[in-house]
């Protein structure tokens, strides 16, 4: 209990705690991404200056925390420590310098623009097509019971594959492509967008992404080579129908797709 | 009725009101609930009914365009069952297949997606749909404890999975599935079917272990060839321990763990001669990427059940040249006549959806492709064969007659083949393996047909593979997403200098700041 | 609560439909005690095959040389069995006009054998529970795969020379025997409620007997030649002929 209340040992674990926080806790709050090395790097050096401008602040304190650096550097009977420690903080800074200087094997980046904005018209096999305010003309015609059956079938058999039976973007051959297919059974999917937009990347597939959308490795196939504007339509009305997600109308407000 | 039949019923009503009863007292309804067909059923509708079908017969929309095809549950006949052979499965069983799928087909596990009741109401309405299983339920296959794994154990398990057991028939001498008895194996519907890879453990259908493996050899897996050796042990012609032998014996010709995905094949560099050939013992050393492959189901005509499921790659360069070696498992080196039965049973069960199937056999092939021109920023060339303004290099063989050649392509159907390199080749077939080497100089003669590599550097890097005894072709068969080759650098002098400079330079700093910090306190 | 409500309903089928089957099962005879033949006629018949026999296709059989070098010709499938214009491997069954049962059960198994990679004899007949006893003669691997639709199949590796029994529990005309190891051997199990079945031998001749008096439709079946079915009529202790004619 001692050493706990000693300013040093206060100070050290103060600077590992934090450390340990933007390492290790942060990742953990929903919706948050594991923190680069870099900014954790940043963080830990503002703690770390914040913790000794607090242990300098009082006279009394600044003594206690230097008496243990001083008791190392001087002291007759920490001879050992002192040579340990002037052999291991070299060695350590050198191995370091090793990692930065190798050459490292980097793949190719692949980045992802997730929902690119879309054009406010397309040529839809040879025609144009205005989607801005287009909704899926299915949903006021017919039988919404055959379009689900419709877009089913259709759906079977030819996204299923990669978008799999679960809509979870792991069909059997998901696994093969990269980026791997995107996942339709979760909030924050096509429930962030218009039909009319989940229309266009079906007609259009990853080669008809703009080019602010590179790199566009995205194997989502051209669609309007094989089906027709009412198929596309009633696969879209699939996906929201066994998902249970509900379309943006073109009436929300909201902020726009990045 | 007889009154022993109606004191049976009397005694089973009775038994099972007790039950629910206990459940109530107990509090958890939910534990001991009973099946709830209706449930399953509008689950059964609505998520598996797309392959299966509506009546239960394996013959929904996506029926077509799977090879296995989904099962038909009118027949009540599981592959996946801890009973005897020819019995039904308990709903232990059926529940396992619902619970993690069928890996190695296209059945996914429902565990993540549905409540463990509703797996429950999902399974009891599958067993709706045939009258076998009015008659009840059997019980599981007792079996004995394994024994310890040991190598004499598996030399025993190697003999008896060759000669005694003879698996080697269908399965074949290293277990690739390309046994004398292969070509001609059907399902009982009369679908192809082939015999499993017994390298590939995660692709069992039933799951890897050798506890798995055991209960496949022991009761069979109905519905397909493979028989149940129940009764040679009943006849005392093996033993259980021999069967458990078989059994890690075959766990044994696939890898600990199933291969990891990685991006970045490394050529190591090597000083003089490459290998001079995909089987020089040269390559035994270096390891080997995994790139896992799938249906080209994205410009017609389409492929929806490729053959080749993964490829092996292994690169080398000497500073002038550099050789790709790659390994790959195809039961038949195509065309192959004795495979003709195979060919026609996959051209008549599987769907064509955007032009017609071959008409025979063609040849096996591979494809390696890199970006003509090195990449600038992050935009790559379409890995489908490139586009129109991103070109890439192909190197292409094909089995029948071996030859390899080299060109380009803006698209799938685009090659135009040409000499831009030194390009040589090395193709070498057994036991249901490919293996393929390229060998080129790094500089290309011609970049307008060649890409070149330069150490230090990745190169993006895509492939293709097709089977002809599959049915597939230089468009039907299996593609990969891009992945890369690094050449490997020799360290230059700056990577070791550096290290100690740092190292002296800490030291010393440390050594001034203990020598100032004892000259205060003196 | 909806759930909870239908759990009564399922239990009830499930309980009742166990009981009920059983007993109906226990009519094929198994366990019962042995019922003594329902009477003295017999039918002595014969099948007779016309024009010109379809040649047998050829077996490629160098994978098992030891079953190779048993047919000294060369081995064939023997699709079509014709000797003397008689005809072999004719499954023949009465398939109406017996008295209601329970029906004598045959005092011994039914036997098939795989001998030289072939089954023998191709066509054989059980009665409903009546053991078949499948014997391996070939000191090689074989599987033998029943692929029945009204019963529940099965499918046995048999590694050596060994014998196995299996029976079947619901009438089913025919039920085909195969071999995964060897895609040629095919073989038929006729399942018939009653023991008055019989499959033409070498000569053409087949015989049902233990008959009461009547008149009985007979179909006589082959595996590629088709069915024909004929009315006899035979009297106590008697016997009656019946001749079927298939052609090419």
């Amino acid at each position: 209990m001692k050493h706990l209340k000693h300013p040093f040992t206060q100070a050290v674990l103060l600077i590992v705690g934090s450390w340990a926080f933007f390492k290790f806790v942060i990742p953990l709050f929903p919706g948050s991404a594991p923190v680069p090395q870099s900014v954790v790097l940043q963080f830990t050096l503002i703690a770390a200056v914040g913790v000794l401008v607090y242990v300098s602040e009082n006279e009394e304190r600044w003594t206690q925390f230097k008496a243990p650096i001083t008791a190392t550097l001087v002291d007759a009977n920490k001879k050992w420590l002192r040579g340990g420690l002037l052999t291991v903080i070299p060695l350590f800074i050198g191995f370091v310098v090793f990692q930065a200087a190798r050459p490292t094997v980097g793949s190719t980046a692949q980045l992802r623009s997730i929902h690119p904005a879309p054009p406010g018209q397309i040529t839809f096999q040879g025609r144009s097509l205005a989607l801005e305010g287009l909704e899926n003309p299915l949903r006021s015609r017919g039988s919404l019971e055959e379009h689900y059956e419709t877009g089913k079938a259709i759906y079977y058999q030819n996204c299923m594959p990669c978008h799999g039976d679960l809509l979870d973007g792991q069909g059997h051959f998901g696994h093969g492509f990269n980026p791997t297919p995107l996942a339709f059974d979760r909030a924050g999917t096509i429930d962030n967008l218009q039909e009319s937009f989940v229309f266009w990347r079906i007609a259009k597939g990853g080669p008809g992404l703009p080019r602010e959308g590179t790199p566009w490795n995205s194997a989502m196939p051209v669609w309007e080579d094989f089906l027709t504007e009412d198929e596309i339509w009633a696969v879209t009305m699939f996906l929201y129908e066994q998902s249970g997600l509900e379309p943006r109308t073109w009436g929300e407000e909201g902020e726009e797709h990045d | 009725m007889t009154n022993h039949g109606r004191l049976q019923v009397a005694a089973c009503r009775l038994s099972a009101a007790s039950t629910i009863l206990l459940a109530f007292v107990a509090g958890l309804p939910g534990v001991l609930r009973a099946q709830d067909l209706e449930n399953g059923k509008a689950l059964y509708d609505k998520w598996c009914a797309g392959c299966h079908g509506m009546t239960g017969q394996g013959d929904g929309p996506a029926a077509d365009y799977m090879l296995p095809r989904p099962r038909d549950f009118t027949f009540a006949i599981y592959q996946i069952r801890t009973t005897s052979n020819g019995e039904l499965p308990t709903d232990d069983d059926l529940r396992y297949i619902v619970d993690n799928g069928m890996p190695g087909s296209t059945m996914p596990g429902w565990k993540d997606k549905l409540g463990p009741g509703d797996r429950d109401d999902v399974v009891a309405y599958i067993k709706s749909f045939s009258r076998f299983f009015e008659d009840g339920q059997p019980e599981p296959v007792a079996v004995a404890r394994a024994p310890r794994v040991t190598d004499e154990g598996l030399a025993e398990g190697r003999r008896l999975f060759e000669e005694e057991v003879e698996c080697i028939k269908c399965h074949g001498a290293e277990g690739r599935g390309d046994g004398g008895s292969a070509p001609e194996l059907t399902d009982d519907d009369g679908f192809p079917i082939r015999a499993a890879n017994l390298t590939e453990n995660w692709t069992f259908n039933g799951g890897g272990s050798v506890e798995d493996i055991l209960m496949r050899i022991r009761v069979g897996v109905d519905g397909t060839p493979m028989p149940s050796n129940g009764d040679a042990i009943d006849a005392g012609i093996i033993t259980e321990e021999q069967l458990w032998r078989v059994a890690q014996y075959v766990r044994s010709l696939s890898p600990d763990a199933p291969p990891r995905r990685q991006d970045v094949v490394r050529a190591a560099f090597v000083e003089g001669d490459l290998p001079n050939g995909p089987e020089d013992p040269a390559w035994n050393d270096v390891e080997a990427l995994y790139i896992p492959m799938v249906g080209q189901i994205l410009e017609a005509p389409r492929w929806f059940a490729p053959a080749v499921d993964g490829l092996w790659v292994r690169a080398l360069h000497n500073g002038e040249g550099m050789a790709l070696q790659f390994s790959w498992d195809d039961a038949s080196a195509s065309p192959d006549e004795a495979w003709d039965p195979f060919f026609d049973g996959v051209v008549t069960s599987m769907v064509a959806p955007d032009a017609p199937h071959l008409e025979a056999q063609g040849p096996d092939h591979l494809a390696v492709q890199f970006p003509l021109t090195p990449p600038e920023g992050t935009v790559l060339p379409y890995f489908l064969a490139g586009d129109a303004r991103n070109p890439v290099y192909q190197i292409r063989w094909r089995s029948n007659p071996d030859m390899a050649e080299e060109g380009t392509a803006t698209g799938l159907g685009t090659f135009a083949s040409g000499t831009g390199s030194d390009l040589t080749h090395g193709a070498a077939f057994a036991n249901g393996r490919w293996q393929v080497q390229f060998t080129r100089s790094l500089t290309a003669s011609d970049p307008g047909v060649a890409a070149s590599f330069t150490p230090g550097e990745s190169m993006p890097m895509a492939f293709y593979v097709a089977d002809g005894t599959n049915a597939e072709d230089d468009v039907r068969g299996a593609v990969s997403a891009w992945y890369a080759v690094y050449l490997d650098v020799p360290l230059p002098p700056r990577v070791f200098i550096a290290p100690v400079v740092a190292t002296l330079l800490t030291a010393g700093l440390g050594l001034v700041v203990v020598i100032q910090a004892q000259r205060r306190s003196t | 609560m909806r759930r909870i409500l239908a759990v009564p309903v399922l239990l009830s089928v499930a309980c009742g439909g166990g009981g009920e089957s059983g007993g109906e099962s226990s009519g094929g005879g198994g366990g019962e005690a042995a019922v003594a033949a329902l009477g003295t006629a017999s039918i002595m018949g014969v099948v007779n095959f016309s024009g010109m026999a379809p040649a047998n296709p050829a077996i490629d059989m160098a994978e098992e040389a030891e079953c190779a070098a048993k047919y000294a010709d060369g081995p064939t499938d023997p699709v079509v069995v014709v000797a003397d214009g008689k005809l072999a491997n004719v499954f023949v069954r009465i398939t109406s006009g017996l008295p209601a049962g329970p029906y004598p059960m045959p005092s011994s198994p039914s036997v098939i054998d795989q001998d030289g990679c072939l089954y023998t004899p191709r066509v054989v007949g059980v009665m409903v529970g009546q053991d078949l006893e499948i014997q391996n003669s070939d000191p090689l691997l074989h599987n033998i795969k029943a692929v029945p639709t009204a019963n529940r199949g099965f499918n046995i590796s048999q590694p050596r020379v060994m014998s196995s029994t299996r029976s079947f529990n619901t009438a089913e005309v025919m039920v085909p025997l195969e071999c995964s190891v060897h895609g040629w051997m095919q073989a038929y199990v006729g399942v018939v409620e009653h023991p008055y079945f019989a499959v033409s031998g070498a000569d053409g001749a087949f015989t049902i007997s233990g008959l009461p008096a009547g008149t009985y439709t007979l179909e006589a079946w082959h595996e590629t030649l088709g069915t024909q079915t004929m009315d006899v009529t035979v009297e106590d202790g008697g016997s009656a002929s019946a001749e079927f004619s298939f052609g090419s």
